[in-house]
């Protein structure tokens, strides 16, 4: 794609959804403490935090499912309404569908509550049938197809008809690794055409695979949110240390925290700068260094420290 | 997508030439009619903002075609209407035959005397009714007459007795034949006896007779008023248990699965409640109106159908009131369909109504005066008794419009608080609720 159109297809299509200070109480519990952040248009935005950190709770209240204690939701710049969600494809966490019903049939309906023609919706359920290998069951009951196939047709409930947005809730859950895939690809189409993304998932992997940004939630606040190289930046450096001998006395060095000393192999964090020269030395002259080098950290560990 | 080549807004995106632009720029693989290339505003999606949704149809309309379509296509629904109907015309064609059929007896006599009787009991029997036929045959004498009912070729065998007459047949008589021989005998008797008082028959039965009337000169039949009154209560209360069960299952169905959060988010809640309140009204009202046409049909065949004019006039009310009051307990059967979280809290959310509606059942039967007329006038109560009344005559032209008033401001106010309720309750996922909870529940 050509940095023109680019520019042109964002411009024309979406802009940012913007929430600003949601809060979200039930009873004395703050489900949601005071959250803002961009999905910005044409990003994949990861949602990532543990059970209960407040992540439904606040994709429920950007679709208005659930109203807000405080704070708002912006589209275009304004606060959202009931007519801009309806362009808006949503996937619930809990799923469910009619049981007796055909899933073309059910599909092209919530087609048309969303306001699409019947021959767009139709179009648009059929294409997605075809691409997700369930143009066959288009005709069978929902009740009839394996929860992973079901999946897939909640999938295409959200996706049909070129949404303006989408808020995803653990769409990856119940997938196998080539559905997941296929999924992803799908979601970028719809970034590329400059619709913001937001999705949740436990699965870090994937997110950090996937997302341009993601925003991380515990105990109902943002702990950190931004690129994935924008929070390994914020994350203490890790180095690993081979030797030729026992490693254990890399415990005693100051400056210098030992993470995981195993054998002759050392994880260590350089806490003061200029530790890591003390330490080389000392190694040097106890025998010799095989291997002497920083670690990327994983997403899963700086989730583990920033929620720590 | 009218809507939005109708009115391209200039210097605004989504526009019809939208789709040109993303397609020549070539948007990766999406050119496969997913709709994702088409932008916002081209023909694979939805409008471009703030403007009208594109598609065809209310939201509300589209809700109550599929409440039908989903309802008719039922397999369970198709049979049990058909079995009724089947059951109605059926019942219908059973009395008709009944009423229809013509009786043969042959009764036997042993003088000249039982064969003059006999004949005479075929004359009157003729006047009251074309379905009796009564033949008379001679036997010698008892011990014939007995093998003659064995055999199966004579009903009955008539003979003099010392105090009068005698029937006697291997079983019990049947009362058509026992009723005209009857009349026979005694006015035989009566000519006899009158004759050698020097009497004539009328003169001793001067001034016997009784007859009874009403001050309104209506002739009514109080057996076919109770059977007509019990059909409208039994209608009323199955097509309302079955539709209001059927409504309140297909709330939590959508609560339960979480599709209502997908369809929250596309329509408003009370698009979705009053498409599901018209939908199952439509249906559950053809099917009564199917009901009531087949019996109406059915009665045409019966003795009752002299009466039919009268029984119409009732059914049309019956209906009226029917479609103003299922509109009510449809819209508290939704409530009680969002109140539960589960398909399993049915049972306990929808037990006020279920309980209100058999107090209606049995009241049309239990209720008469003026505590009837007090009821002809209850929102739900009024849906069976007015008619009812109606039918026996003593309603003046005023009163079912009156009720029908009460209930509709009924109605209206139910569907008014049962909107707030059903709204408040359907996104509450925390457990069955009670009807006090919902009722104070903020939004």
């Amino acid at each position: 794609m050509s940095e023109h159109g680019d520019s042109r297809a964002r411009a024309r299509a979406t802009t940012d959804i913007e929430l600003r200070h949601l809060t979200r109480t039930f009873g004395e519990i703050r489900a949601v403490d005071d959250v803002s952040f961009v999905v910005g248009a044409g990003q994949l935005t990861g949602f990532v935090g543990g059970n209960g950190a407040g992540k439904t709770t606040t994709m429920r209240m950007i679709m208005g499912v659930l109203a807000p204690t405080g704070g708002e939701v912006l589209w275009e710049g304004r606060p959202i309404t009931a007519l801009d969600r309806r362009q808006f494809g949503y996937m619930p966490e809990e799923r469910g569908l009619y049981p007796k019903q055909a899933v073309l049939d059910q599909l092209v309906y919530l087609g048309r509550l969303r306001g699409l023609s019947g021959a767009v919706a139709k179009a648009s359920v059929t294409a997605h049938l075809e691409r997700l290998g369930l143009a066959e069951r288009a005709k069978d009951h929902v009740e009839k197809l394996s929860l992973g196939n079901q999946q897939r047709v909640q999938i295409i409930a959200a996706l049909m008809g070129a949404p303006r947005a989408l808020v995803l809730d653990e769409p990856f859950s119940g997938l196998d690794p080539a559905a997941v895939d296929n999924m992803a690809d799908l979601l970028r189409e719809h970034t590329s055409r400059g619709v913001p993304v937001l999705f949740s998932s436990h699965q870090l992997d994937l997110v950090e695979r996937l997302c341009e940004r993601l925003v991380v939630l515990a105990k109902g606040r943002v702990v950190a949110s931004g690129t994935p190289d924008d929070l390994r930046a914020t994350s203490v450096a890790r180095h690993r240390l081979v030797l030729s001998g026992d490693a254990g006395w890399v415990r005693g060095i100051s400056g210098v925290h030992a993470v995981d000393v195993e054998g002759r192999t050392a994880l260590l964090e350089i806490i003061e700068h200029g530790a890591e020269r003390v330490l080389l030395e000392e190694a040097l002259r106890r025998g010799e260094v095989h291997e002497f080098s920083p670690q990327r950290p994983s997403l899963a560990q700086i989730y583990r420290e920033v929620t720590a | 997508m009218s809507t939005i080549q109708q009115r391209p807004e200039p210097g605004r995106t989504g526009g019809p030439g939208s789709t040109a632009t993303s397609a020549t720029t070539g948007a990766p693989s999406g050119s496969d009619g997913l709709g994702v290339t088409g932008g916002t505003g081209g023909p694979g999606g939805f409008a471009a903002d703030g403007q009208e949704p594109a598609g065809d149809g209310r939201p509300w309309v589209i809700v109550a075609v599929r409440e039908i379509v989903v309802r008719v296509t039922n397999r369970t629904f198709l049979f049990s209407t058909l079995f009724t109907l089947v059951f109605i015309a059926g019942f219908a064609a059973f009395s008709a035959w009944q009423a229809g059929k013509t009786t043969t007896y042959t009764v036997a006599v042993s003088s000249a005397e039982g064969t003059r009787l006999v004949e005479q009991a075929v004359a009157s029997a003729r006047t009251s009714s074309d379905t009796v036929v009564i033949t008379p045959s001679t036997v010698a004498g008892e011990d014939a007459a007995r093998s003659a009912v064995d055999r199966g070729d004579i009903d009955a065998w008539l003979h003099e007795t010392t105090s009068g007459w005698a029937l006697t047949s291997g079983d019990d008589v049947s009362l058509s034949l026992q009723t005209p021989l009857e009349g026979a005998v005694r006015d035989a008797a009566l000519d006899r006896n009158a004759a050698a008082a020097g009497l004539t028959v009328e003169a001793l039965e001067r001034g016997a007779t009784l007859t009874a009337d009403r001050f309104d000169g209506q002739t009514t039949n109080r057996g076919f008023v109770q059977a007509a009154t019990f059909a409208f209560a039994l209608l009323f209360f199955m097509g309302v248990l079955m539709f209001g069960q059927q409504i309140a299952a297909s709330v939590v169905e959508e609560k339960q699965s979480r599709l209502v959060e997908i369809i929250a988010t596309a329509i408003p809640l009370r698009a979705l409640l009053a498409g599901k309140v018209v939908g199952n009204s439509v249906i559950a009202l053809a099917q009564v109106v199917l009901f009531a046409g087949v019996g109406l049909v059915g009665v045409s065949f019966t003795e009752w159908s002299s009466l039919l004019p009268g029984l119409s006039t009732a059914v049309v009310w019956f209906i009226v009131f029917f479609a103003v009051g299922f509109f009510a307990l449809a819209c508290l059967f939704a409530v009680a369909g969002a109140l539960a979280s589960r398909t399993e809290d049915l049972q306990s959310t929808t037990s006020p109504l279920t309980t209100v509606l058999m107090l209606v059942y049995f009241a049309s039967f239990a209720l008469s005066g003026t505590a009837l007329k007090i009821a002809s006038f209850v929102p739900i109560l009024s849906v069976v008794t007015m008619p009812g009344r109606i039918i026996a005559g003593d309603a003046a032209w005023w009163e079912p419009v009156v009720a029908l008033l009460v209930m509709a401001a009924f109605s209206a106010g139910t569907v008014l608080i049962g909107e707030k309720v059903y709204r408040r309750s359907l996104m509450q996922t925390r457990g069955r609720m009670s009807w006090k909870q919902a009722l104070r529940t903020a939004d």
